[in-house]
């Protein structure tokens, strides 16, 4: 079947880590002069403006930070999963990142809860990642 | 704040602040609340009032809040809008059970949680106060400003919960009219969701985190209430016209222009004197407060 939802706009400053989810790896900017691990994306480093970049592969691991449940579609491919959750999930590493929280009951999700990444293939060349409850 | 500037440069002699939008039936607004913001898309998180509902429910994980605070505000404000024939929910009574029996749209958000779509527009002229002196309508004037604009993005911020652009630029606008807020007579807060309310009269300082429960209750910001908020329904109950809504409701309660819900006798409130009013913008990402006095 056709994936019908939207695909990511890659570009030049993005392109590292959509190739990273394909190889399902989660790449992350770090800084070469101070160390500050970054996200978004960026060319300059926000804390100490060097251009010297790094990239380093982060474990997966991490926190729920914030989520919400979403029971409107407001893009109508998305009408399929409601009630689906989208969260701000803090990576243990730092950086925090927009993502899904999937294998879930939406509604025993807390912030701060344990989570691991979960890798969608939803396309041959795509591949997204989203986190699910930490195994014990 | 730029009108007061350009005004003290002497470029002109009159600013007038205008918004007018047909926000039901053109796609702006719709795109405003909607719309994509980078790859969030990916994701199916699209828009405003998701993004608030995000930061509302980190506010839930670090101080006492969620529903049952903000049922009071949108409860409250209703009964403003009740007294506002102009009010698109003029009406319609709203009950606690009303609250929540309101669908969920972006949980931990109803869609009472949510501010209208409006049709229409507002405008208000800054001038300076002895050009006023000489005018048709009773003076109002800026005592204090404060802007503050603390993140770029919140999605990536460490303080989703707070303290929002509301802490410093409340600080700033109260320092400038050399108040404090034992001198607010009402407020009118921009109100795009009624956590918003919280999060602002909090930042403000008139409640410390997760107080707010019990601070809204008893019918504190309603008629007659204690601390009169958001007098015309505001965005959630009257029409939602940008910064305008709370900003020109403020006015036109110091002139005395608000008919049977002006501030006084007959809404057994203390005649104000001085009022106290927000902006916001972006997710919680820039915010501007205005105090106001009559005469």
């Amino acid at each position: 079947m056709t994936y019908n939802k939207p695909l990511p706009q890659i570009g030049a400053d993005t392109r590292f880590f959509w190739e990273g989810c394909r190889k399902h790896v989660i790449r992350i900017q770090k800084c070469g002069n101070c160390g500050h691990l970054r996200w978004p994306p960026a060319f300059l480093c926000p804390r100490c403006l060097s251009a010297d970049t790094r990239l380093i592969d982060v474990s997966g691991r991490g926190t729920i930070y914030s989520y919400v449940i979403y029971h409107v579609a407001y893009d109508p491919s998305f009408k399929v999963d409601l009630p689906y959750v989208v969260a701000v999930v803090a990576l243990e590493e730092g950086p925090h990142i927009l993502t899904n929280i999937v294998e879930c009951d939406p509604h025993k999700l807390t912030c701060d809860m344990a989570v691991e990444a979960f890798w969608d293939d939803v396309t041959e060349t795509l591949s997204l990642l989203k986190f699910r409850p930490a195994k014990p | 704040m730029h009108a007061v500037g350009v005004l003290e440069a002497g470029l002109c002699k009159y600013v007038l602040i205008s918004y007018g939008h047909s926000g039901r039936w053109g796609e702006g607004m719709l795109r405003m609340l909607l719309g994509r913001n980078g790859d969030d898309a990916v994701f199916g998180h699209f828009g405003a009032s998701a993004g608030y509902a995000m930061a509302a429910r980190r506010a839930m994980h670090e101080f006492n809040t969620g529903p049952e605070t903000w049922e009071k505000i949108a409860v409250g404000q209703r009964k403003w809008a009740n007294l506002n024939p102009r009010a698109m929910m003029y009406d319609r009574k709203m009950t606690t059970a009303d609250y929540y029996s309101s669908p969920w749209v972006v949980e931990p958000f109803r869609l009472a949680d949510n501010c209208l779509v409006a049709d229409g527009g507002r405008a208000c002229i800054v001038t300076t106060v002895e050009r006023a002196r000489d005018l048709r309508h009773p003076v109002v004037t800026i005592m204090g400003l404060g802007m503050h604009s603390p993140s770029a993005d919140l999605a990536g911020s460490r303080y989703m919960a707070g303290p929002t652009g509301a802490r410093a630029a409340g600080k700033a606008a109260l320092d400038m009219a050399g108040i404090g807020l034992d001198a607010v007579d009402a407020c009118e807060i921009y109100d795009c969701f009624t956590y918003t309310v919280e999060i602002t009269l909090q930042d403000y300082g008139f409640f410390r985190p997760g107080e707010g429960r019990d601070w809204f209750a008893g019918g504190t910001i309603e008629p007659g209430g204690r601390m009169p908020v958001n007098t015309s329904g505001g965005l959630l109950s009257e029409a939602y016209q940008m910064g305008l809504t709370p900003l020109t409701e403020g006015v036109m309660q110091l002139m005395g222009r608000c008919g049977d819900r002006q501030l006084g006798p007959k809404t057994n409130n203390k005649t104000p004197e001085i009022i106290l009013c927000s902006d916001n913008g972006g997710i919680l990402q820039s915010h501007a407060c205005y105090i106001l006095r009559k005469g």
